[in-house]
């Protein structure tokens, strides 16, 4: 387990709640997006990496927020990375209780990391303990973000 | 770490159902409220309000959202909890069971509701259980913005005879009833605030009264007591009756079921 930041003991997950389907729901995706800078997105690596939560990582680093253009990494998003056997657990936090992107984010988390071959499935583990805040933006996002014009 | 884990085996049962009801009294509320905010996203006094009554049914419904999610814990369903119960089952506070006819009554609403589901959320956290605290204390940041515009607009409604009028009217209705949900004179309110989970009755009250007693002043409105137990349906925790249909079915989805994706 990688964790990014440090975490109060007895940080606790959420799990997702999806919605019932009933048997005739629509398919699932039915809507795709451009977000999370996929067009920008690296080639599958060649070869398993030796430290995969570190290469993990750096994928993320390569998603970014659909709303502002730096990555889930950057924004503080992203709490720890676990690998065990080709699957990969991802916890992340999301900017607001209600934030409007919460699918589009998973679903950038998961097609990016699964994308390699190395990586078989992926979990997302949504994490509120402890609570987001501008604090947690990275030098580094705070510097893209204002060569954007966006004061943090 | 799982919340079973961070606690609930070794609570009793008599703490265990009242921290169930009142964690879903919680959920409901502002699954409610959340309906009747987001009535007023255009139509508002002003374009800048409807977008804040917007926002704020939005933050209401992610409140929610983890509520309903942190009762998987107490062997609930949270899906079904979010889209299979019945009218009568909701335990959403007494003044959001009809919908907020004007911008004032969207205002106190905010300042009596809201404001007591903030002063009921922060007990919750103090009371240190740990599997929502951390939830809870990112709900408050986002609650503290809902006081800041409820508070400015409370004032400047006051500063009319009409605005003072229907502000008085809605805070009249709603506080008593309000007061009682919120700090009930019940064995389940007394077994959880023993067990330190919340605050006593009493405390809850005096902190509600300290938020919103300088904007009752406006209006020569003092803090009424709470509403007696006679119609008291223990269970939910508030009076008889229920929100009206028309919210609930929104609540639950009912016209998107057949639309759900993933």
């Amino acid at each position: 387990m990688v964790e990014l930041t440090t975490r109060s003991p007895g940080g606790v997950t959420l799990p997702v709640v999806e919605a019932p389907r009933p048997e005739d729901a629509l398919p699932k995706r039915v809507t795709s997006h451009a977000s999370g800078g996929r067009d920008l997105w690296s080639d599958p690596m060649e070869e398993a990496p030796g430290d995969p939560e570190a290469s993990v990582i750096e994928l993320l680093h390569e998603v970014l927020d659909p709303e502002l253009p730096i990555s889930l990494v950057d924004l503080g998003l992203i709490y720890g990375v676990e690998f065990d056997e080709g699957r990969v657990r991802v916890d992340l936090t999301f900017t607001a209780t209600a934030c409007p992107c919460m699918e589009f984010i998973r679903e950038d988390v998961k097609d990016r990391l699964t994308r390699e071959r190395w990586v078989e499935a992926v979990e997302i583990r949504e994490v509120w303990n402890p609570p987001w805040t501008r604090e947690r933006i990275t030098r580094r996002g705070r510097e893209q973000l204002r060569t954007m014009g966006v004061g943090v | 770490m799982s919340g079973v884990e961070a606690g609930l085996p070794g609570m009793d049962d008599a703490v265990r159902t009242a921290f169930r009801r009142l964690l879903l009294s919680l959920a409901d509320s502002k699954r409610i409220l959340g309906i009747r905010y987001s009535d007023w996203l255009l139509g508002a006094p002003s374009i800048e309000a409807g977008i804040a009554a917007s926002s704020m049914a939005q933050d209401e419904w992610g409140h929610a959202r983890l509520l309903y999610a942190s009762l998987k814990d107490f062997g609930d369903d949270p899906v079904a909890l979010e889209h299979d119960r019945q009218a009568a089952e909701y335990a959403s506070m007494e003044a959001l069971d009809a919908p907020f006819d004007d911008w004032a009554r969207v205002i106190a609403g905010a300042v009596v509701v809201d404001g007591a589901l903030a002063v009921a959320l922060r007990a919750v956290a103090e009371g240190g259980y740990e599997p929502i605290e951390g939830r809870i204390s990112k709900m408050l940041g986002e609650e503290a913005f809902h006081r800041s515009l409820a508070e400015a607009w409370f004032r400047r409604l006051a500063g009319s005879e009409e605005g003072a009028r229907r502000l008085k009217g809605a805070v009249e209705e709603w506080l008593a009833p309000t007061l009682r949900v919120l700090a009930p004179d019940d064995e389940g309110h007394r077994v959880l605030a023993a067990a330190g989970l919340t605050l006593p009755a009493a405390e809850l009250r005096a902190r509600l009264a300290e938020r919103v007693s300088p904007l009752l002043e406006l209006l020569s409105v003092e803090m009424p007591e709470p509403l007696g137990l006679d119609d008291w349906d223990e269970g939910r925790g508030r009076g008889p009756g229920h929100p009206a249909e028309e919210a609930v079915e929104r609540a639950r989805g009912d016209l998107n079921r057949a639309l759900f994706v993933e």
